[in-house]
């Protein structure tokens, strides 16, 4: 007797295939499109830019303020940049393909979170230094800075993904992305700016680190989930 | 027990319960908020440090204490909408979250008027204040997606979703908050000892005013679930029944 589930035409694809063409997919529309690849960069320096525009250009004044500059506008980058994540495959219908896929939800999501702070986060990671160096940022807190928006950035397009993956059916959504999205980004901010200013004063960071790996240990295996489920319900 | 489940699953169940619950209800709200309110403004004596204005506690304190339990009870009540389909549970979830931000939005306007003679500000980026803005931030969201979105049954479950990942965030914010800063003041410990800080003639009209303001928050809650029930349910018999009987 044949086995019921295999038919000829049918290709079994392993649940890392699947992970790992899930991934090379959402990274080579990006390059395709080099506007979605520009736009968060871009974005990210130029609300920097405004601080001292609107601030001051006070080396001193600019200092205090740097890490939380940086770590904002990050934060604001990342979230303009989430519609990518899912909007376009929503309205070609890619998505529902996505949905009916038979391997797990949860890593094909996983698989385009990744790919979205490929984009939209690592750059921003990358170009972070130059960026504190504009705003006198103390030599001694490059590290830090790095490392917190090396941890921090993947919490944050993992949990706007949750945000996205509710909304991607809404017509019209004007701020509701923002409005779901910011407040649940908060304890990454606070903690990965007060990381960096603490290490200005000479303070010890460990433990602000331990809590942003913890938070990164946590929406990693619990965000996709959530995401999953949303996009199930947004894609009926 | 889930025969009685299943029962208090259905709207018309819960409609006609709820309606010999009110009374009592509302007796209860009356007799506690008219004893804590005159024990609490005319009997309790002044604060040594902060005069009359301690009174103000006797609103804050409920308040504040409501808004906080009300994002779980929408992660419950989002968590039966998910797993078991019921729509009480919806509708119960729908008509918490504007109630949750009210008492957000008051905790956070009482807690000012208390602040401005005491702190002698307004507001201040103190953890508690921050995360009850955020908290109330979070509402805002809910109440937002659920307007959003058309279809009913997608809005149940979408705003179930975030009322979970709210609430499992809310703690992560209210400790990364106070981690950050704090010059609110820690709960105060509640002693039977007259001598103490805290004695029995502060925290009992405190307690009672608490129960009053729980009980009002479930009456506000069984009104607007009523309501729900009836414009969700409207094109069935039994309120049609209810309507050509009024």
């Amino acid at each position: 007797m044949t086995q019921p589930t295999s038919t000829s035409s049918a290709v079994t694809v392993s649940t890392s295939a699947a992970f790992v063409a899930t991934l090379k997919r959402d990274l080579l529309v990006a390059f395709k499109r080099r506007n979605d690849l520009l736009n968060p960069i871009m974005f990210f320096l130029i609300v920097v830019t405004l601080f001292p525009l609107g601030v001051s250009s006070d080396p001193v004044e600019l200092a205090r303020i740097s890490a939380g500059v940086v770590w904002v506008s990050a934060l604001l980058a990342s979230m303009l940049s989430l519609d990518n994540l899912y909007r376009a495959d929503y309205e070609d219908g890619s998505l529902e393909q996505l949905l009916l896929s038979p391997q797990p939800l949860y890593f094909l999501v996983l698989a385009k979170n990744i790919a979205h702070w490929l984009i939209a986060g690592l750059p921003v990671v990358v170009l972070s230094p130059l960026l504190a160096y504009m705003l006198y940022l103390p030599q001694e807190a490059y590290v830090t800075l790095v490392l917190s928006l090396l941890i921090g950035t993947p919490v944050l397009s993992l949990i706007g993904s949750i945000g996205v993956a509710l909304t991607v059916g809404l017509g019209s959504r004007g701020l509701i992305l923002a409005v779901i999205v910011l407040p649940l980004s908060t304890p990454v901010l606070i903690i990965g700016a007060k990381a960096v200013t603490d290490i200005m004063f000479g303070l010890p960071v460990g433990s602000h680190f331990a809590l942003l790996g913890a938070i990164l240990a946590l929406t990693l295996t619990m965000a996709p989930l959530a995401s999953a489920a949303a996009l199930r319900i947004s894609v009926n | 027990m889930w025969l009685w489940f299943s029962k208090l699953g259905s709207p018309r169940w819960f409609y006609e319960l709820s309606s010999k619950w009110l009374p009592w209800l509302y007796a209860a709200m009356a007799i506690l908020g008219l004893v804590g309110l005159t024990w609490a403004l005319l009997f309790v004596p002044e604060d040594y440090q902060q005069g009359e204005t301690i009174r103000i506690m006797y609103v804050h304190v409920p308040v504040a204490s409501i808004s906080l339990a009300c994002f779980p009870l929408m992660a419950v009540a989002g968590t039966i909408t998910l797993v078991w389909k019921m729509k009480l549970a919806d509708m119960v979830a729908k008509c918490a979250a504007p109630i949750g931000l009210w008492f957000t939005g008051l905790a956070l306007a009482t807690g000012a008027i208390w602040g401005e003679p005491i702190w002698g500000t307004w507001w201040a980026w103190d953890a508690r204040l921050t995360s009850m803005l955020i908290q109330f931030f979070l509402f805002i969201g809910v109440v937002a997606l659920r307007s959003a979105i058309e279809s009913p049954d997608n809005a149940a479950k979408a705003c179930a979703v975030l009322s979970i990942v709210g609430a499992i965030n809310v703690p992560i914010i209210k400790y990364s908050v106070e981690w950050w800063n704090t010059l609110h003041q820690p709960s105060s410990d509640y002693s039977m000892d007259p001598v103490s800080p805290n004695p029995p003639e502060v925290w009992v009209p405190l307690f009672i005013m608490i129960c009053a303001v729980y009980v009002f928050f479930v009456i506000t809650l069984i009104l607007r679930t009523r309501n729900e029930i009836l414009v969700r349910e409207r094109r069935s018999q039994w309120v049609k029944d209810l309507v050509a009987r009024a």
